[in-house]
């Protein structure tokens, strides 16, 4: 208890805050005074008897400071103590404080930024139940990759599986939402989805009712639960929103609830709708080969692992090719955790960033510890002073650790400010859909990261100086004014160290930047196969209700088509069911006439486009052979297509491509029917369907006349900005049909800028961390040869007298620098070596270890270096040898 | 470094409360001088390191303190023992009677009873 009592009365002393030494200094005087009366009356002198009692009594400071430490509680006392020091010290030299705070606000900023990404979208928990148990299943096919999964499979995977406690089907549908509840017609995506969907996904709806099993048979009345942001923005987020209903396609859907606000979903969504809606008079349902939009999601079963899972649908699947060979040949089964699928490719994107975030924070705390060390030298006296009064080694560190934890402390505080302006500006540089539906923010989590990096930033670079002072010998400073040989050379090795330390890790950061460049310069030199300049294009889908047959449907694009090309400013038009770079794709298999007939697995299976007359000409691509589409190939002609390079040099190597035949489908030598033949009549050069970075596939254009179909982009290439002319093509599609909403609408140059943004994000950010790292060590290098300069300022006078020419001076200061580049540049060299091996994947047509690249980054680091050092030898050979021999 | 203070300190802690306890109130000089009295060692060079004790001792509430008239007519601080240290001293003087008593007897044991 009396531990208690004493901690109570020491707090309430702190607290109380009052340095009264009053009582202290008072019984000290009084000791004393009665001692010296004793030793007056022993017959001491009264100048002798002062003296002894002073002595007998002891260290006055010493015991003043332990009845300090007695009365308070040190630990706290002391690291105010620390604190107002510290503040105050920094506060004299405002040129450092403000250099150093702002270093490490960089290289905090940019890691509170970057984790806040890291979090976001690799760590951040999804918003579903126990979403480690949910996997995404897909079908494969070796000439495609992953494809969408056909809805008999689906039926069967779900009857033989025991691995998974639940499946549901999703199907993506777009409507056309007109009427009451909207201002201007537009186009609206929502997942078709089995009735136990959002149970398996541990989704509640936010208002109403989830789906009930019934719901996914066909004939299902029309029930729809609204996405939050449509039921916000078309609803007014009313809560009595359920039971209203909404038209879709010109269908009446009654809304039986609203999906929570963080609802996140594989695709993106405004309306989810029952399966049995997309079942219900649906002939692909029943359609083994048809493979539409769809996946596949499944709950493991309790104790079931995702390879145990694998392997059964593996089984399952390769029994089903088996059994279906007309439809299943060589289709295999995928499945990935649904973080994975959300992930993507961001993960190896996201962690080179943070890896290289890191390495800036490192050479920013190298570069502060640097300038510790340097202003450690002109507080030598100081605290060699403080020592020496008796303050102890292990206080004077902690104070010193306590000025690297305030310095850290703003130094995050403006981090966090520019983290802050960082991710709205990374933000607003990533297309929207690339970070799936990913909150990126400061929480809670990003702050506590903050923090760590606070800590360990402080750690390293007030460890340098701390241990640097731990080792010293104060009285050989006293004595020698701090400029004690052995001290100043152990100081200059540190500083030495850090100094490389920082070239190494910058020149790793310039390779990774410089692997980036060429990359990107790669990418953006890939001939897409198409020209992108001036080229407008929107989507428009011609919903079943109206445009039921096929003349209705050909009377519109015609009709649209007509007035387009009648604008003033409009150079051509044309319209294509499949833009490049969209994902948007189409393919079949074909048979080539002649060839000798494969398994039903091993058909070409080009991508198909069905495109207008002007489609080559509008886009810019190349007509290497025959002829495009005229008006003449109709409904009446014969049909015809077009094939591109490649499917024309693996199908007929040999030959003349055109006349050649192929028909749709898989050729069936037992059907009575004889084969609708297609005759090819032109080639058309590759195009980049899938991506610059991608390989071309195989590709058949077909006439839009022979062809009618309901979804379809309008391609339009005017003689100045397209986007000007997005309202009036507005207005013709309108005088056709006032209902029809037009969607997608963006420039062929965005879509293609769209295309390489996050290689270009990568390399923006990568950029401007390793042109941070240069300049940081660029200074840390200049501050190394500075001060070694002026240290020896004495030598160099004495060299030159001796007859040193000032080359030799030159030849000198830079030697030292060089070295230090030098064996950073190694160091670098190998690390940098080692680590873009990781970031191979997110590489175009550049090897990792690309030679060209890290010569001239190393280069690069070499003239930096010796730029940085060029300045104080200059310096150094100014020297003037008689003052500089007077110097001591 | 640290524990043989605390060692100190608890021995002097000791020394004061038994001074009080004989004394009766008396100031910080007083209590100096009969320690050294009694044992010339602990107090021989420091004296000094009596205060932050005693002010450790007060903060326990083992002792109390309040200014008065010292012999050469200036203010002292007198100290004197409280109900909460002569309890603590017994308890302490009981302890240090038995660590004392089982030393005393391993020092009187000779080679020839252990066999």
């Amino acid at each position: 208890m009396s531990f208690v009592k004493r901690f109570l009365a020491r707090l309430t002393n702190f607290l109380a805050w009052q340095p009264n030494d009053e009582r202290m200094n008072e019984e000290i005087e009084e000791h004393i005074a009665q001692q010296t009366t004793e030793y007056l009356r022993a017959g001491l002198s009264p100048e002798e008897a002062r003296r002894q009692a002073r002595l007998k009594f002891g260290a006055a400071e010493s015991i003043k400071e332990d009845y300090r430490d007695e009365r308070g509680l040190p630990l706290l006392d002391n690291l105010l103590q620390d604190l107002r020091y510290g503040l105050r010290t920094l506060r004299k030299s405002p040129g450092f404080t403000a250099i150093a705070i702002f270093t490490l606000a960089l290289g905090i900023g940019a890691n509170t930024a970057i984790f806040s990404f890291v979090y976001g979208v690799l760590l951040a928990p999804l918003p579903y139940h126990d979403a480690s148990q949910l996997v995404v299943l897909n079908e494969t096919t070796p000439r495609v990759g992953t494809v969408s999964v056909s809805y008999p499979n689906f039926i069967d995977w779900r009857a033989q599986s025991h691995s998974f406690s639940e499946m549901a089907y999703v199907e993506q549908m777009s409507f056309n939402l007109a009427g009451a509840t909207v201002s201007q017609p537009e186009n609206i995506q929502g997942d078709s989805v089995s009735p136990n969907f959002l149970s398996i996904m541990g989704v509640h709806p936010f208002l109403g009712r989830d789906f009930v099993p019934a719901e996914g048979n066909s004939g299902t009345p029309r029930v729809l639960l609204l996405g939050y942001q449509l039921w916000q923005s078309h609803f007014g987020s009313d809560s009595n929103v359920v039971g209203r209903s909404i038209a879709l396609d010109g269908n009446d859907f009654v809304i039986v609830g609203v999906l929570p606000p963080n609802y996140r979903s594989l695709d993106k969504i405004d309306v989810m709708l029952p399966l049995g809606v997309w079942t219900t008079n649906n002939t692909d349902t029943a359609n083994r080969g048809n493979r539409g939009d769809s996946t596949v999601v499944g709950r493991l079963a309790p104790g079931a692992s995702l390879a145990q899972a694998r392997a059964e649908m593996e089984g399952i699947a390769s029994r089903l090719a088996k059994e279906y060979p007309e439809d299943n040949d060589q289709f295999g089964v995928q499945l990935r955790q649904i973080r994975d699928v959300f992930v993507g490719n961001l993960r190896a994107e996201i962690l080179v960033l943070f890896a290289a975030v890191m390495f800036v924070l490192l050479i920013a705390s190298a570069n502060v510890a640097n300038l510790f060390l340097v202003r450690g030298a002109a507080r030598t006296k100081e605290i060699a002073l403080r020592m020496a009064f008796g303050a102890s080694r292990s206080r004077i560190i902690r104070q010193l650790l306590t000025e690297s934890f305030v310095l850290a402390f703003l130094g995050g505080a403006l981090g966090l400010a520019f983290a802050f302006a960082g991710i709205h500006l990374i933000a607003r540089l990533i297309p929207q859909d690339t970070l799936m539906g990913a909150t990126i923010g400061l929480n809670g989590a990003v702050l506590l990261f903050t923090a760590g990096v606070v800590v360990l930033a402080a750690f390293v670079f007030g460890m340098a100086p701390a241990v640097h002072w731990a080792k010293r010998d104060v009285q050989g400073e006293l004595k020698e004014g701090g400029r004690t040989s052995s001290v100043g050379a152990a100081q200059n090795r540190l500083r030495g160290f850090l100094a490389v330390a920082e070239i190494s890790l910058a020149l790793v950061l310039l390779a990774g930047a410089g692997l980036m460049l060429k990359s990107l310069y790669r990418l953006i030199k890939v001939n897409p196969g198409f020209q992108t300049d001036r080229v407008l294009t929107m989507e428009m889908y011609l919903s079943s209700q109206r445009y039921s047959k096929d003349p209705a449907v050909l009377n519109f694009w015609r009709q649209v088509l007509d007035g387009v090309r009648a604008l003033p400013g409009v150079e051509s038009a044309a319209l294509g069911n499949h833009i490049p770079l969209t994902d948007s794709h189409g393919r079949t298999d074909i048979t080539i006439e002649g060839m000798a007939l494969p398994k039903p697995g091993g058909f070409p299976h080009p991508d198909t486009h069905t495109v207008s007359s002007d489609y080559i000409r509008t886009l810019g691509m190349v007509l290497e052979r025959g002829r495009t589409f005229t008006d003449t190939d109709n409904q009446t002609s014969p049909e015809v297509a077009l094939v591109n390079d490649k499917l024309a040099r693996q199908f007929w190597p040999n030959d003349d491509p055109i006349g050649k035949r192929f028909m749709w489908g898989r050729f069936n030598p037992a059907s009575k029917t004889p084969p609708k033949w297609v005759t090819v009549v032109g080639v058309v050069g590759d195009t980049k369907m899938y991506g610059l970075a991608n390989p071309s596939r195989l590709e058949v254009y077909a006439p839009a006349e022979q062809n009618a179909e309901s979804d379809m982009d309008l391609l339009v290439k005017s003689r100045l900005d397209p986007s000007a002319l997005t309202s009036e093509i507005r207005g013709v599609v309108a005088a056709v049909d006032k209902d029809q909403p037009i969607f997608a609408i963006a420039t062929m140059n965005k879509i293609v800028s769209d295309g390489v943004s996050a290689p270009r994000l990568i390399l923006v950010l990568l950029g401007l961390f390793s042109l941070l790292a240069v300049i940081l060590a660029a200074i840390g290098i200049y501050g190394v040869i500075s001060y070694s300069v002026a240290q020896r300022t004495h030598e160099i006078g004495v060299r030159m007298t001796l007859g040193a020419q000032r080359a030799d001076i030159l030849r000198l200061v830079l030697g030292q620098g060089g070295k230090i580049a030098l064996i950073g540049i190694v160091i670098g060299m190998v690390a940098a070596f080692a680590l873009t091996r990781l970031m191979s994947g997110l590489l175009f047509s550049v090897s990792a270890g690309d030679p060209a690249t890290f010569a001239a980054v190393a280069a690069l680091l070499v003239l930096v270096a010796l730029f940085a050092c060029y300045i104080p030898a200059r310096r150094a050979i100014r020297v003037d040898p008689m003052i500089a021999l007077r110097y001591e | 470094m640290k524990q043989k203070k605390d060692v100190m300190q608890g021995t002097l802690a000791l020394m004061i409360l038994k001074t009080l306890d004989v004394l009766g109130p008396v100031h910080g000089y007083g209590i100096a001088r009969r320690i050294e009295q009694i044992s010339r060692d602990v107090l021989a060079v420091n004296q000094g390191t009596l205060y932050p004790v005693l002010l450790k001792l007060e903060q326990e509430g083992a002792i109390a303190s309040e200014w008065s008239a010292s012999e050469n007519n200036r203010r002292a601080r007198f100290y004197r023992l409280t109900k909460e240290g002569r309890k603590q001293l017994r308890a302490a003087t009981r302890d240090w009677e038995q660590t004392a008593a089982i030393i005393g007897r391993f020092f009187e044991v000779k080679a020839e009873d252990l066999s």
